[in-house]
């Protein structure tokens, strides 16, 4: 029979030194101490119990069917977007693209526009495929400084979703 | 067609300096399952089902968070109303289920699970009995378990009986947590016509027409519409206002929709709802009253303010709805006082009284939020303004909610501090007079004409 939950009660009455359950069973916290304490075996058929993958539900599979990604035309929906402000100096634009290059990043598009002496200068970027984004993020957002210029780096996704239907 | 600098600039300023947010993603879990005639093996298959589901969200969060530079403020849990699944033990003492969830939720490391629930807007089965008697010791003994009770809906009317005892309940709980002014007040709501996928506490909790499990996410951003107003100027006419909030809400929802999507899919779950609602925080800048501000009234309770409410509200809902076809939840404006820096200044001037709070809430998403009065609050007194709300929400089939706190050995106009999301409040004055024929009377109100829809 298979059942749900294995509490520390069912192993208190389990009978003989282990414990037949279904893959798919969860055993509480507390009933596998319990065994181990009683040195009593859980096992499934198929041999030792490990904790199964969560089964979220009927619904799960469905959870994005019929999702339709709004697309831009002809760009991979992929990239990252960089924005960067601050005090406008030699060297700034340096940086960042040695920053990307080093990550593999490519550059897609680019503008730049002064304010006084501030700039803000926004890149939309391409990642090597299959780099981890976080990477990419935090190589970028850790250069300039407080006095210096400010790097923010946002996946594109999140501007298609804003600003495209 | 490629991004303009105008667009990423918008939304990298909503993000970096008007505190856009994530306000949370809540996962769901049903835990009918969790049922057994033993009390004990009761909790600890809530505690294994709900370390089971959750023990990823957090990180599943936080990675979004970090791949998208979005962020995510709060990971929470709503479960199924434990009132449904006490039952099969017949224990009269509900605690340990509340410890096994706050065990739970420290576990996988979210600040709040909210469930701690029962539905009784027109009757109490002996589990909802047994809930309702351990709400106070429950709320009391727990850091991060929320608690919260129907006790009317437009299709069933209100019960004042259970109002009536709720009342108690409040003032049981703010006494067992009169310490900490009262704070076990602050994680318990009553609802007329609550919603079964709201992501936000103290309400959230999974009504049983839910799946398995789900992802419900609440997005929230007074300071983006507060700071778009301020950029409107008052040339515009209201029509200009009203448009500019939904355009505001629609970019919001569009966030809440993609991260939603993605945490469904990380986690391999079902996808709910985004609540769109614009939910204050006592930071700076993160007010609904500054909006109410910005639309023309002097200060939020002053004359005008039910009618700018009214249309920010609705602006928020359109917005919402253009933006998503999951909207849901609550969406729309939380007014929480002591949540909401610009409230807890129009109450200590004066501008805001709990009548016009009261009006504002026939309009506002929600209801009495985060109100303080007096510890010595009498139980008609309390059993009346929640009938009043409740009449409210039931007369005009929306959700209305009541979390007000009686904060022991506190008087009209002094202060409490709760600190953190919490806030600060102002003991507001309860009004002269009471009900006590009407609490004593007790009973049910019946169900308006609206009901009769069949």
């Amino acid at each position: 029979m298979s059942r749900r939950y294995l509490t520390a009660e069912d192993v208190r009455a389990a009978k003989g030194g282990e414990v037949v359950i279904d893959e798919r069973t969860l055993v509480t916290p507390q009933a596998q101490e319990l065994a181990a304490e009683l040195g009593l075996a859980i096992r499934t058929a198929g041999g030792d119990w490990t904790e199964p993958v969560p089964d979220r539900g009927p619904d799960s599979p469905y959870g994005s069917r019929g999702e339709i990604e709004a697309s831009i035309d002809g760009a991979s929906s992929e990239g990252a977007v960089v924005t960067v402000v601050g005090l406008n100096r030699p060297g700034v634009l340096a940086e960042i693209t040695r920053a990307l290059a080093d990550c593999g990043a490519g550059v897609r598009d680019i503008s730049q526009r002064m304010v006084g002496e501030h700039f803000h200068l926004i890149l939309t970027v391409e990642p090597e495929p299959g780099a981890a984004f976080d990477k990419l993020k935090q190589e970028l957002e850790c250069l300039g400084g407080k006095n210096d210029y400010m790097v923010r780096v946002m996946h594109e996704r999140v501007f298609r979703y804003m600003h495209r239907v | 067609m490629p991004f303009t600098d105008r667009e990423i600039l918008e939304t990298v300023r909503m993000v970096e300096l008007e505190t856009l947010d994530i306000r949370t993603t809540t996962l769901g879990i049903n835990l009918l399952d969790c049922a057994d005639p033993d009390l004990e093996s009761t909790c600890e298959k809530v505690y294994a089902k709900i370390l089971h589901h959750a023990k990823d969200l957090v990180a599943t969060a936080d990675g979004i968070s970090s791949d998208f530079g979005v962020p995510i403020v709060n990971k929470r849990i709503a479960v199924t109303p434990i009132a449904f699944l006490a039952g099969a033990s017949g224990a009269s003492d509900l605690t340990p289920i509340a410890r096994a969830m706050d065990a739970a939720a420290v576990e996988v490391g979210v600040d709040y699970i909210g469930g701690f629930s029962a539905y009784v807007h027109k009757g109490f089965s002996k589990a909802d009995n047994a809930l309702f008697e351990s709400i106070p010791r429950a709320l009391a003994e727990t850091e991060r378990v929320c608690a919260s009770v129907s006790l009317a809906t437009t299709r069933a009317g209100i019960n004042i009986d259970a109002i009536a005892r709720f009342a108690d309940i409040i003032k049981a709980t703010a006494e067992l947590t009169a310490d900490r002014g009262g704070l076990g007040c602050a994680k318990l709501v009553c609802f007329c016509n609550p919603v079964e996928d709201n992501p936000f506490v103290a309400g959230a909790h999974i009504g049983v027409g839910e799946a398995e499990t789900v992802i419900n996410v609440g997005v929230s951003g007074p300071g983006v519409v507060r700071s778009a107003l301020a950029r409107l100027g008052s040339g515009a006419d209201l029509v200009a206002v009203s448009e500019e909030i939904k355009r505001t809400a629609f970019k919001i929802t569009r966030m809440g929709e993609m991260v939603g999507r993605e945490a469904a899919r990380r986690l391999g779950t079902t996808f709910g709802i985004v609540d769109v609602s614009l939910a204050p925080t006592p930071a700076i800048g993160d007010s609904v009253a500054d909006i109410l501000e910005l639309i023309g009234i002097d200060r939020a309770g002053a004359p005008g303010t039910t009618a700018a409410l009214a249309m920010l509200t609705d602006a928020v809902k359109k917005g919402g709805a253009m933006a998503s076809s999951r909207v849901g939840g609550l969406s729309g404006a939380f007014i929480p006082v002591s949540e909401d820096q610009g409230m807890i200044d129009a109450v200590e001037e004066g501008y805001l009284s709990l009548a016009k709070l009261e009006a504002m809430t026939s309009v506002c998403s929600v209801g009495l939020d985060m109100v303080a009065v007096p510890g010595d609050t009498s139980a008609d007194v309390l059993t009346g303004i929640i009938a009043d709300q409740m009449a409210i929400g039931m007369v005009n089939s929306k959700t209305t909610a009541v979390r007000i706190i009686p904060v022991p050995g506190k008087g009209v106009g002094e202060k409490v501090e709760w600190g953190g999301l919490l806030g600060t409040a102002i003991v507001q004055d309860p009004g002269k007079g009471g009900c006590k024929l009407f609490h004593s009377r007790g009973g049910r109100i019946p169900a308006p004409l609206q009901s009769y829809k069949n």
